[in-house]
């Protein structure tokens, strides 16, 4: 689904992924695991195509095609979420408006019918209701005023709402509390664990993937991946430290 | 029946911003006239309504209900609010009445210039909702003369959605104890504006609100000066505009508060935004405070910026075209100014009408 072959990316001029290669399989769960500096984040928004990130060689391909030549916005109609560690804050925007505008957008860059207003609500209330997020909330300017646990769960409620192949999930497990931590979790399983669907989660921390279980590891140091294996690579991270793994 | 006109320089402080060049031309054309088609115009809010075509007031299409039209008792020293005499239309509403629904006062211009008074008088306790729209091209001039007797409360809407041309508007209005005037302002079509307000807190706890959302863009200029002068105590004042400029065109606020001496307990608050759409356009803030009381609580901010790259990248990363991204936010940028519009039917109206004018789906 996934294929990045040699990956070197600057932000501001500096390098920060230096041939990075990693391919996730449609069914598969991938964890990425790092320390603070790595290229964690600078991954995700390079395959996100945020501005200011600058791809100087390698390539990216999305079920065969050049993620990298495409618009933010294509890359979400082709089926691309971005999981943000630190979702922004839109004053004056609903956030139900934004998301039926931005799942309409993508439904007609598809070629599908746009979802009527009634439609979209009843949808919106399955996928908050799942996630234990009041609808209420969503009737409010996108994240103003969320707490940070309230922001992840929309996260994953736009997530649900969206239901897209590929998801690149950002330390989506940072500023939760246990009970957030576990609605998220059984949220990333049961909205793309399966067989046609990806996950790429970058996480600091184990303590997710007791909730969702990778089917592979890796470890990010130094813009490049250093270490792949199974989930008990994540066991012996917690254990053993990021220092010794990246020596 | 022209008299050479005496505008205003630009060397005037409050005219610095102006761009008054095409006015001289419009005075001397004579308006294209003909049937205009105006149903599309209304907003459909069901009271009483009145068409001005040209500034000539066109009975056929109005019900004009407590509106009488005639000679008005408004009189200015106002550069451009004094070319605004003779016949108009007048709003009297004696002790604790209230007008029947929402008044609809609709102005299209077919070309030339066209001058017109008003004025609203409102008796203690009375109350009215007015929404204004200005429509078609030429040269709308108006002067509006405001008196709200004490606790009287009025309502006000205004859109230019002209095509083009020039909208002048200049309202003087004196606001009794406890009495409200708002006003609310929406500038999205295609003509230049002039804005001129002075509104005076005349009484104990008397209440003044200007605001709006100025939109510009091509070469287009939308310039507003008001001047909300509190003369009494425990007065409160607000203004909060929004002004969007795109390509090369200006926007400019120029918003005093004033307080004398002896208005103590005063508060007044001044929310002054502006958002550039493109580099090579222009919006000038300026607020401003003149305070001689010392128990004042004043809060103003103004600030300038671009549409704000995070939101932008956050909302691609959902799926929406940039276009349509610029669009909701520049929407959400205005619509804090919108809101404050009482009447829900007028409210959603103008801001269906910015989002038109930004563009992207409502």
């Amino acid at each position: 689904m996934l294929k990045i072959d040699n990956l070197h990316a600057t932000v501001a001029g500096n390098p920060i992924l230096k041939g990075l290669s990693l391919s996730i399989n449609a069914g598969e769960i991938h964890a990425i695991m790092g320390p603070n500096g790595a290229g964690k984040s600078t991954l995700s928004y390079v395959l996100g195509g945020r501005p200011g990130y600058e791809v100087t060689d390698g390539s990216a391909l999305f079920e065969g095609e050049d993620l990298l030549a495409l618009e933010p916005h294509q890359r979400a109609a082709r089926g691309l979420f971005l999981g943000f560690q630190y979702p922004v804050e839109i004053p004056g925007v609903s956030y139900l408006q934004f998301l039926r505008e931005a799942l309409n957008a993508q439904r007609t860059a598809r070629g599908e019918e746009p979802l009527s207003g009634g439609a979209f609500i009843k949808h919106a209330r399955v996928q908050a209701d799942a996630l234990g997020l009041d609808i209420e909330m969503l009737k409010r300017p996108v994240n103003v005023g969320f707490s940070g646990g309230e922001k992840k769960r929309a996260e994953m409620v736009q997530m649900g709402i969206i239901d897209p192949k590929l998801a690149i999930l950002d330390e989506t497990d940072s500023g939760l509390d246990i009970d957030a931590l576990r609605h998220v979790g059984d949220g990333i399983n049961r909205i793309m664990r399966k067989p046609d669907k990806a996950v790429l989660l970058i996480t600091h921390y184990q303590r997710l993937l007791d909730y969702v279980r990778p089917d592979f590891v890796h470890v990010l140091a130094d813009g490049r991946i250093v270490r792949s294996g199974g989930p008990e690579l994540a066991l012996e991270l917690e254990r053993e430290g990021y220092g010794a793994m990246a020596a | 029946m022209t008299q050479a006109l005496a505008l205003p320089s630009t060397r005037d402080e409050d005219w610095r911003w102006s761009n008054l060049s095409a006015l001289p031309a419009l005075a001397e054309q004579a308006p294209q006239g003909g049937p205009v088609d105006v149903d599309g115009l209304w907003l459909g809010c069901g009271g009483p309504r009145l068409l001005f075509v040209d500034g000539a007031y066109v009975p056929a299409a109005s019900m004009p209900g407590p509106i009488l039209v005639g000679p008005v008792d408004a009189r200015t020293d106002h550069p451009l609010g004094r070319l605004a005499t003779g016949e108009g239309w007048t709003l009297t509403l004696g002790f604790e009445h209230a007008a029947p629904g929402t008044i609809e006062i609709l102005h299209v211009s077919t070309g030339g210039a066209n001058h017109l008074p008003a004025r609203i008088a409102l008796g203690e306790g009375a109350q009215a909702s007015i929404v204004e729209s200005f429509a078609g091209e030429g040269w709308a001039n108006r002067l509006t003369r405001i008196d709200l007797a004490p606790e009287a409360r009025l309502m006000r809407a205004i859109r230019l959605v002209q095509r083009g041309g020039f909208v002048s508007l200049r309202d003087e209005a004196a606001i009794n104890a406890g009495a409200s005037l708002v006003t609310t302002l929406l500038g999205a079509g295609g003509a230049d504006s002039r804005i001129d307000v002075l509104a005076s807190l005349d009484g104990v706890g008397a209440f003044a609100e200007y605001g709006g959302a100025l939109l510009a863009n091509g070469t287009q200029r939308h310039d507003a000066a008001v001047v909300l002068r509190h003369a009494q105590p425990g007065g409160t004042s607000r203004q909060l505009w929004r002004a969007v400029a795109d390509e090369q065109a200006a926007v400019s606020l120029a918003a005093r508060v004033e307080v004398v001496r002896d208005a103590q307990r005063t508060d007044a608050e001044q929310s002054l935004r502006g958002l550039l759409l493109k580099r090579s356009a222009t919006v000038n803030l300026k607020p401003e405070l003149e305070i001689y009381a010392d128990d004042v609580k004043a809060a103003h901010g103004a600030t300038v910026g671009e549409l704000d790259a995070q939101a932008l990248f956050y909302l691609a990363s959902r799926g929406l075209p940039p276009e349509q991204a610029r669009a909701l936010l520049t929407r959400a940028f205005v619509s804090d100014a919108l809101m404050r519009i009482g009447d829900e039917q007028v409210r959603d109206a103008l801001l269906a009408e910015a989002g038109a004018w930004l563009g992207g789906t409502a």
